[in-house]
């Protein structure tokens, strides 16, 4: 397998329109990438169900010649990922320890952080035979990390585990460390954002992060930056206002197709998310009318409702099926 | 010479968090596993999040259980919901959710092979996330390792396509909102239908020339591995795809095998209990059917080590899967190892790839798939059950609505439970821990040996929802 950088850049020019990159950026990429000492990166799972990693392999594989297999040989020094890596127990958690200790990397953190049990309730590894919990990895690994990703909803804001009666006291990973954190939320996140974070923090790029610490490029502004409708009902094609071809809103799962489902619970007046044509398949073009950009796969296409995964507020205690009320 | 014990935390490639610890030691002139316990790290506790929700968003929330089998739970939750409420299914959206469903499941399989199980045999790139590897029992030559590198790289991408082709009707994977009690939301389009069909026979021919023959390659250099991991040889699976409206004809069939021989026998899911002696519930609480069944956690408790609980059938350990599926069809009766694990995997993924190609052309474009919405007034006072398999194994939901119309209580026995479990009231170590011991390891701080077992039953923790820690308890020796 020839390693293949190039092609990681290839990608990152290719998608350089859609994750709002210009041609200066991917310069300093290729410098950031080509020096021998470009930070390595370490994924760790808490109260997660790997859905996030799932959809990291899904996305970021698609559309060009590359795969996540040329990300991950030639792009991106993954030292540790449980769900990928060869090593197991002492041998892993060696290659952990070791960057570590020279603080060059960037922290990925899938899952939220149970606090009960004294953290108990999520161990991530043993060292020397000691347990170490996700809730003290956290703490420990964030300290030193040059950056902190959160992956997915759980991270972000503790999403369905911290629900309910939060039986394990699942914090985010800020109102744990009280750091500041790049959220990419969504449940699963969406691979293209969780790229596009990475390829920031590679090229010391400063993001820009809205009140619950989500880059405003990925969930509240066009990508080419301008002022855009950010709520998923403002730009959705079954919306009349938006699309005046439109048919009449859904009254029963028995006449949804095609049509809003706002009355059925759908969540999309309540979701600040860029779920454009992004999900399972290439990337179409944002900048193009909405009936075209929707073609490709996402909730509401398939007459679902928006379930709003990608909000703090989600999922809350109120049915998906009744009408939302915030 | 004195038992070395080992503590395998993490282990990697497997989704979720497990800590093995074995013992290890020379009987008969042979270093192997003696003493083992299996622990899962991770517990979320999904059944206390759906109480008091409404009954419809259990498809939604135990979706997310598990981010590689999000469809079997999202079925088994349908099933469950149409149990309790009476509504039937269009054939249409019955098809779509085994589409859907196979999606998956091609996923998880291809996945497991070769990114899960492969680097426990041969070298991988030179590079993290593949190195450092195992340097212990090498019998891949240059070429073969370079042949199947190569095709673990394309079944990255083949593994991504199965995800493409089921998002066409379920939106997005993983976590697709489509499976509605009484239906499926998507209707299918002709564009749809012929991407899915493209789709389909791409990792039709990906199963054919490559995941077969490395399955067979790989086989034959380690012929050892079917007399290696065999454990109890019970076997369980409550079937799944079903062929027609009946509920009762599935292209997986339901049915058990005791000690690796004899009769299939029916499943009587009465039959089924949880103990719970050394998980960290309630020990009142053991022994429940889990139409009964409680989540309360006691912590720290003498005796427990590990937090899922112990599912057994008529009292006995059983392992499920792939191998206990292609078992009680018939088709797969080789024998109960690492390497039957292995290829009755394989030859499944075949077998369903196939069927789905049958469903598919049943599908027309426009066809209805939902004919009625959750009933009005919402049922209450009823309970409804809900058996399907995950790729790795049984999956059981099991509901009960309150009068008021919510969800009084949700219980889920995933596969990884039943594989994976602790040692029970009896004394009977789980179905993983009786196939470690006597694992042949060579070398004791590269238990490479010990891992080609446990991922050779494809572990989940994910799923594995009642797991947490065992912490101090867990001092006492290891048992054998």
């Amino acid at each position: 397998m020839q390693v293949s950088r190039r092609s990681f850049l290839e990608y990152c020019g290719l998608s350089a329109a859609f994750i709002g990159l210009g041609s200066s950026k991917l310069g300093l990429l290729a410098e950031a990438l080509a020096a021998p000492n470009a930070p390595s990166v370490i994924w760790l799972h808490g109260s997660s169900c790997t859905g996030d990693s799932i959809s990291f392999l899904n996305r970021i594989s698609d559309a060009f010649p590359a795969t996540v297999a040329d990300v991950l040989t030639g792009a991106v020094n993954l030292v540790f990922h449980a769900t990928l890596m060869t090593p197991a127990g002492d041998a892993a958690v060696s290659e952990l320890k070791r960057v570590y200790d020279t603080g060059n990397y960037v922290l990925v953190l899938e899952g939220g952080v149970p606090t009960a049990f004294r953290g108990g309730a999520c161990v991530v590894y043993s060292l020397n035979g000691q347990e170490t919990t996700y809730m003290q990895a956290v703490q420990e690994m964030s300290a030193r990390a040059l950056a902190v990703v959160c992956a997915g909803t759980c991270a972000s804001f503790g999403g369905i585990p911290a629900s309910g009666g939060n039986p394990t006291g699942v914090k985010s990973v800020r109102a744990l460390t009280g750091r500041a954190t790049i959220n990419i939320s969504g449940c699963p996140a969406n691979p293209d954002w969780v790229v596009w974070a990475i390829v920031q923090l590679l090229t010391g790029t400063p993001v820009e992060l809205d009140a619950d610490g989500r880059p405003t490029a990925l969930y509240a502004k066009r990508l080419s930056g301008a002022a855009a409708p950010s709520l998923i009902h403002d730009k959705c094609p079954r919306n009349n206002l938006v699309n005046p071809g439109a048919p009449p809103e859904a009254t029963s799962f028995t006449n949804c197709d095609g049509r809003c489902t706002i009355q059925l619970g759908c969540r999309g007046p309540f979701t600040k998310s860029r779920c454009d044509g992004q999900w399972n398949a290439k990337a179409t073009d944002p900048n193009s009318p909405p009936n075209q950009r929707w073609r490709n796969n996402w909730c509401v296409g398939v007459n679902a409702n928006c379930h709003g995964c990608v909000e703090k507020a989600f999922p809350g205690p109120q049915s998906f099926y009744e009408p939302y009320v915030l | 010479m004195p038992i070395i014990v080992a503590a395998i935390d993490p282990v990697t490639r497997i989704e979720g968090h497990l800590k093995v610890d074995i013992a290890v030691d020379t009987v008969g002139g042979v270093q192997q596993v003696t003493g083992v316990r299996t622990m899962g790290t991770l517990f979320r506790g999904f059944e206390k999040i759906l109480e008091g929700r409404d009954p419809r968003d259990a498809a939604i929330i135990t979706s997310r259980i598990c981010g590689v089998c999000p469809t079997s739970h999202a079925q088994a939750a349908v099933l469950a919901l149409e149990d309790a409420s009476g509504m039937a299914v269009p054939g249409p959206a019955r098809i779509l959710r085994n589409l859907v469903h196979g999606a998956c499941f091609l996923e998880s399989h291809i996945l497991h092979f070769y990114l899960l199980s492969l680097p426990d045999y041969i070298q991988g790139l030179g590079m993290p996330p593949w190195t450092p590897g195992f340097e212990a029992d090498r019998r891949v030559d240059k070429a073969a390792s370079e042949l199947f590198t190569a095709h673990y790289l394309e079944a990255i991408t083949v593994r991504r396509r199965c995800h493409e082709i089921g998002a066409l009707f379920g939106g997005k994977l993983p976590h697709t909102p489509a499976y509605i009690a009484g239906g499926f939301t998507a209707v299918p389009s002709q564009p749809n239908l012929d991407a899915f069909g493209a789709g389909l026979d791409e990792i039709l021919a990906f199963i054919n020339t490559r995941y077969l023959p490395d399955v067979e390659r790989l086989s034959s250099l380690y012929s050892d591995y079917f007399f290696v991991g065999r454990g109890y040889g019970n076997l369980l699976a409550y079937g799944a795809f079903d062929q027609d409206g009946s509920g009762t004809d599935r292209l997986f069939r339901a049915g058990r095998v005791v000690n690796g021989a004899g009769a299939v026998l029916p499943v009587d899911a009465a039959a089924i209990a949880e103990d719970v002696t050394h998980a960290w519930y309630r020990n009142a609480d053991s022994g429940l059917h889990p139409a009964a069944g409680e989540t309360n956690a006691e912590y720290p408790k003498a005796d427990a080590y590990s937090w899922l609980k112990a599912p057994r059938y008529g009292g006995t350990p059983h392992e499920c899967g792939p191998l206990a599926r292609m078992w009680v069809s018939g088709e797969y009766t080789n024998g109960v190892s690492v390497m039957d694990r292995i290829r009755a995997r394989a030859y499944e993924a075949l077998k369903l790839a196939r069927a789905m190609k049958a469903w598919h052309a049943e599908l027309l474009a426009g066809d209805v798939t939902v004919t009625a919405d959750w009933p009005s007034p919402a049922p209450a006072g009823v309970a409804g059950t809900g058996l399907t398999e995950a790729p790795r194994g049984a999956l059981g939901h099991w509901l009960s609505i309150g009068d008021n119309g919510k969800i009084a209580r949700y219980q889920v026995i995933t596969p990884t439970c039943w594989t994976v479990s602790p040692r029970d009231g009896a004394g009977q170590a789980g179905p993983l821990e009786q196939a470690l011991l006597g694992t042949p390891v060579a070398n004791a701080a590269q238990p490479v040996e010990a891992l080609r077992v446990i991922h050779s039953v494809d572990p989940c923790l994910d799923c594995a929802t009642h797991v947490m820690t065992a912490g101090e308890a867990r001092a006492e020796g290891l048992a054998g």
